[in-house]
């Protein structure tokens, strides 16, 4: 039983590498300007480990330089599937309503995700794959990076839109120095 | 000896410095005003509803209760687990509380959330004698706020809980003023047709069943900490706060649908126990349940908290405002609900032969829309490739819960169209239990008759039933099967009902459970507490009138051996 | 020391013995007032009311019981009365004592005895009765009666509310005796002995505890029992308008 999640896990991990290295932008996750950009792995400047409990973030601030690029090794040590999102208040709200979508088809289960449901071609040239560079979604255990070039200045924060765990206070405010 | 004595003495030199955890009640005559009619009732500490009583996970509870009363009292630490002789149930916890007694209650605190105490003699707690319980958890809490309060809800009547049972005993129907009239029939004809009206009518005049038995006790005021609709309890915020607002039943006999217009809620725990956040627009709390959400007001703007109760025959007002006396809109009650054939499905059909059942469904008020979600549950995901996204939107609204009858006319929509929370909602944060096979199945069948007021389980009322016995270490599966046409929310003391809505090991663990009409309901129990216990439906006037079992909890670590050891060390000391 | 000593040892002992005691005492038995049957009574005016009928004759009636029981076995006092204001006599009084139990879902067995003892001859009855809830919301009463004088009875109480509001209610009754035989002496015939129908139109005031009424009420003797009340120079057809209250506690 255990074993057969561990490979599960290891999957997913593998199969969500391989979408964030696709990047496509075809889910549709709007991200506006005001957040930044994907970064550079080459103009890091600094790396902030971010650890996702359930269902809150440590640190839950962070605090940046305008334009700064950052490596956010991000981990989930929860029970429960969480995502570090990067974006602006409005940009989390609008991706709440894709997530729970994403819950009402069963592409996120509580404590997994359902690959098959997320790499499903939706009609329209849609699908429910997550897999947007401002954002990572993980299951227990695993850990993956985000590059981010913040913009200037800007009401951004770090938030997980699974149904319930932003209303329910799990983001961090970004601060600019 | 040595650290009482200290403790003692660090208690004379900071006058009124309790230890952790303690407190004192007293048990009074108290004078209840609604802002409707006034009453004497009774309560803790000289007022109804008593104090909030607080703790922190880990310490020990100490807490004295003095009966100023000249009848016998108790209290039950309602859902929280504790040695059974700790657990205030006159007959099956201790003796009770006499006159001018004081009885001083100590168990350990060895969980965190929302609960409530209330008197477990007679009608005491109709009358006014429960409070809150908050417990601060060890650990960090899976959600932030900014500010909490709680929301204590009650079904104040003007009648003595003595008078009511009398009442309900001699006219069963003898507080219901819903009742189909006259005009309803023309109605109802005038839209359903008169032969179709009419064969309804016949339909339920056959089985002597009230399409109106949803509320048995009309005509009391909803109270939100001890305050009337018109008194207006008001909760303070700064926009953009989030208010964690803990809501409590102690009903005698209401449910109540919530909603907060222009808020929605996200619902971080149920009786007390986390869950995995669900954002609703509108929930119904079962009678002794509680339910935390969290709410975030961004706007400088007073919010109404509306309570309306199930049968739509009352309602509890509260605000939440950025200012003392600013108010916001109060809804006004929906119509009440009607019973339909689908809640009677449960009942002995002995009475209903040749009648037709599938005119029948659709007569009642029900806003079915005919939409069947139970069909979509098992539905294999992974092979639905190509599918049209627009036929899989899920109905909003709760058109469908798996925990009313299909088609039952008191499925809950959400006033304003949104989401109604479903008990198939609700999957634990961190489950206490590993998930396992239980040992076996007991069938409880919630029984009863509504014309004599007379209430049961299997059909045996409490003065003629056999306790029901559990040996410690087992994990025992209750079914209960609702066989009235009346919601029963089923309590069971001392230990988790965990509920099963279909998710295995993240089923959420509640101390009181929702039986609707026409269902069957499954709870598991790990039976992990030693001793004697009540396992009731918590409606005041089904549990006097019979629905109520004692369960005994046969082998295990004696909870008095324990005890018994403390005793010896502290004896050694001496 | 050695009182420090007995006290460990005592101590130490009682926490040898104490689980088994303790355990034995703290299962208590429950004896409060929940294992009890419960107990409750309750005390019914269906009618309490002023007739005037189109003889101008002014009566006082009531028909009312009174309860106290289980719900296995109640004690019900029921009585009924017609008191002729004018002449100041009864011209019915009847007083019934039965126990009750459930034979039925819906449906009670009464036994019991029914004193009449207007003005004129008594009479003393054995009562034998079902009384309960009949589909379609018909509340019955039916009672078998067998005299001191040896003479059989029987008695339908039928009654049906309609609801105009949750309010006003239209209360439809419907009582008629019968005789198997005869007796003269209190001026009963064979057959059809009489019926009291009667509508009346409720308000319920204070909760169902006080509900004012008007109504009309029809009362006829039939057959022989109506040509003995011809003979005895009495009236066999008789319409009232009543006013009354309808009282429950």
């Amino acid at each position: 039983m255990k074993l057969a999640k561990l490979t599960a896990a290891s999957v997913a991990l593998s199969m969500a590498v391989t979408a964030y290295a696709g990047g496509t932008h075809g889910g549709g996750h709007g991200h506006g300007a005001s957040s930044g950009e994907p970064g550079k792995a080459s103009e890091v400047t600094r790396t902030i480990a971010v650890r996702m409990y359930d269902n809150y973030y440590e640190p839950e601030e962070i605090s940046v330089k305008p334009g700064e690029t950052i490596r956010f090794v991000v981990e989930n040590k929860g029970k429960l599937v969480h995502e570090f999102n990067i974006g602006t208040p409005d940009m989390h709200e609008a991706h709440q309503k894709e997530m729970q979508m994403m819950v009402e088809h069963g592409v996120i289960q509580g404590n997994k995700l359902n690959h098959d449901m997320m790499n499903m071609d939706m009609g329209h040239g849609h699908s429910m794959k997550h897999d947007d560079p401002n954002s990572v979604l993980l299951e227990p255990g695993q850990s993956q990076e985000v590059i981010w070039k913040f913009a200037d200045k800007g009401n951004i924060e770090f938030a997980c839109n699974v149904p319930g765990h932003y209303q329910s206070g799990m983001y961090g405010d970004v601060t600019f120095e | 000896m040595n650290i009482r004595l200290g403790a003692l003495l660090l208690g004379l030199m900071v006058p009124g410095l309790l230890l952790a955890g303690e407190y004192s009640l007293t048990v009074d005559r108290v004078t209840i005003d609604t802002g409707e009619f006034v009453k004497e009732g009774i309560g803790y500490n000289g007022k109804s509803p008593g104090p909030v009583l607080r703790f922190k996970e880990g310490e020990t509870a100490r807490i004295s209760v003095t009966n100023n009363l000249d009848e016998m009292t108790s209290i039950h630490w309602h859902g929280l687990i504790l040695p059974f002789d700790q657990d205030g149930v006159p007959g099956i916890s201790f003796p009770g509380i006499k006159p001018g007694e004081t009885f001083t209650y100590e168990f350990p605190i060895q969980q965190a959330g929302t609960y409530w105490f209330h008197s477990h003699s007679g009608f005491q707690e109709p009358d006014g004698a429960y409070g809150a319980i908050i417990i601060e958890p060890k650990e960090r809490e899976p959600f932030r706020y900014d500010r909490e309060y709680v929301i204590q809800l009650t079904d104040k009547h003007p009648h003595s809980g003595d008078r009511i049972m009398r009442n309900l005993k001699m006219m069963p129907d003898y507080y219901n003023r819903q009742q189909q009239t006259i005009g309803e029939f023309f109605s109802d004809a005038s839209s359903q047709g008169f032969w179709r009206t009419l064969e309804d009518r016949l339909a339920w005049g056959s089985m002597r069943m009230m399409k109106a038995d949803v509320e048995d006790v009309q005509g009391f005021t909803g109270l939100i900490n001890g305050k009337g609709p018109e008194q207006n309890w008001t909760g303070l915020f700064e926009p953009g706060e989030r208010i964690r607002l803990r809501f409590i039943n102690s009903s005698a006999m209401t449910y109540f649908d919530i909603r907060i217009p222009g808020l929605d809620m996200t619902v971080v725990q149920a009786d007390g126990n986390n869950v995995q956040p669900v954002t609703v627009d509108e929930f119904r709390i079962g009678v002794a349940e509680t339910y935390d959400v969290i709410v975030r007001p961004r706007d400088h703007q007073a919010y109404t908290i509306f309570a309306e109760s199930m049968g739509r025959s009352g309602y509890a007002r509260a605000t939440l405002a950025p200012e003392d006396g600013m108010e916001a809109a109060v809804p006004q009650l929906r119509e009440p609900a009607r019973l339909t054939m689908a809640d009677m499905s449960g009942m002995d059909h002995g009475d209903m032969a040749g009648m037709d059942h599938s005119n029948m469904e659709d007569m009642g008020h029900s806003q079915m829309e005919g939409v069947d979600h139970s069909s979509m549950e098992g539905m294999d995901h992974s092979g639905m490739a190509g599918m049209d996204h627009g036929d899989m939107m899920m109905p909003k609204g709760g058109a469908s819960d798996p925990f009313y009858a299909k088609g039952s006319g008191l499925l809950p929509t959400a006033a304003n169209g949104g989401k109604f929370l479903s008990y198939a909602d609700l999957k634990a944060q961190d489950p206490l239990y590993e998930d396992r096979e239980p040992t076996r199945e007991i069938e409880l069948r919630l029984t009863g008759n509504m014309e004599r007021y007379t209430w049961s389980i299997n059909g045996v009322k409490y003065e003629d039933a056999d306790p029901i016995r559990l040996k410690y270490g087992e994990r025992v599966r209750f079914k209960f099967v609702n066989e009235t046409m009346m919601t029963h929310p089923m309590h069971l003391h001392g230990m988790w009902s965990i509920l099963d809505v279909g998710a295995d090991q993240w089923n959420p663990i509640k101390h009181t459970v929702s039986v609707n009409p026409g269902t069957t309901v499954y709870i598991e129990t790990e039976v992990d507490e030693p001793g004697q216990w009540a396992f009731h439906c918590h409606l005041s006037y089904h549990a006097a009138a019979g629905m109520f079992r004692k369960v005994i909890v046969e082998g295990g670590p004696d909870a008095n051996q324990a005890k018994a050891d403390v005793v010896t060390k502290e004896g050694g000391e001496v | 020391m050695s009182s420090r000593l007995s006290l460990t040892l005592c101590s130490l002992l009682s926490a040898a013995l104490l689980p088994v005691a303790v355990h034995a005492q703290d299962m208590i038995d429950d004896t409060t007032a929940r294992k009890q049957p419960l107990t409750t009574w309750g005390v019914q005016f269906e009618e309490f009311e002023y007739r005037y009928s189109d003889d101008d004759e002014e009566l006082a009636a009531w028909n009312a019981d009174f309860f106290y029981g289980t719900d296995d076995f109640k004690v019900r006092w029921l009585t009924k009365g017609e008191y002729a204001i004018e002449e100041q006599t009864y011209e019915g009084l009847e007083n019934q004592l039965v126990g009750q139990v459930p034979i039925s879902k819906f449906f009670d067995a009464k036994a019991g005895v029914r004193f009449d003892t207007p003005q004129g001859p008594d009479r003393t009855y054995a009562v034998l009765g079902v009384a309960g809830l009949a589909p379609q919301w018909f509340e019955i009463d039916a009672n078998l009666y067998v005299s001191n004088e040896g003479e059989t009875s029987a008695e339908l109480d039928a009654e049906y509310e309609l609801l105009l509001t949750n309010y006003w209610i239209v209360a439809v009754t419907l009582d008629a005796t019968v005789a198997f035989s005869e007796d003269r002496e209190i001026g009963v015939g064979k057959g059809l002995v009489s019926t009291e129908t009667g509508i009346r139109l409720s308000y319920d005031l204070i909760d169902r505890a006080f509900s004012p009424y008007v109504g009309v009420v029809h009362e006829r003797k039939y057959g022989d029992t109506a040509d003995l009340a011809e003979t005895g120079g009495g009236s066999t057809e008789d319409w009232f308008a009543v006013v009354g209250a309808r009282i429950a506690f």
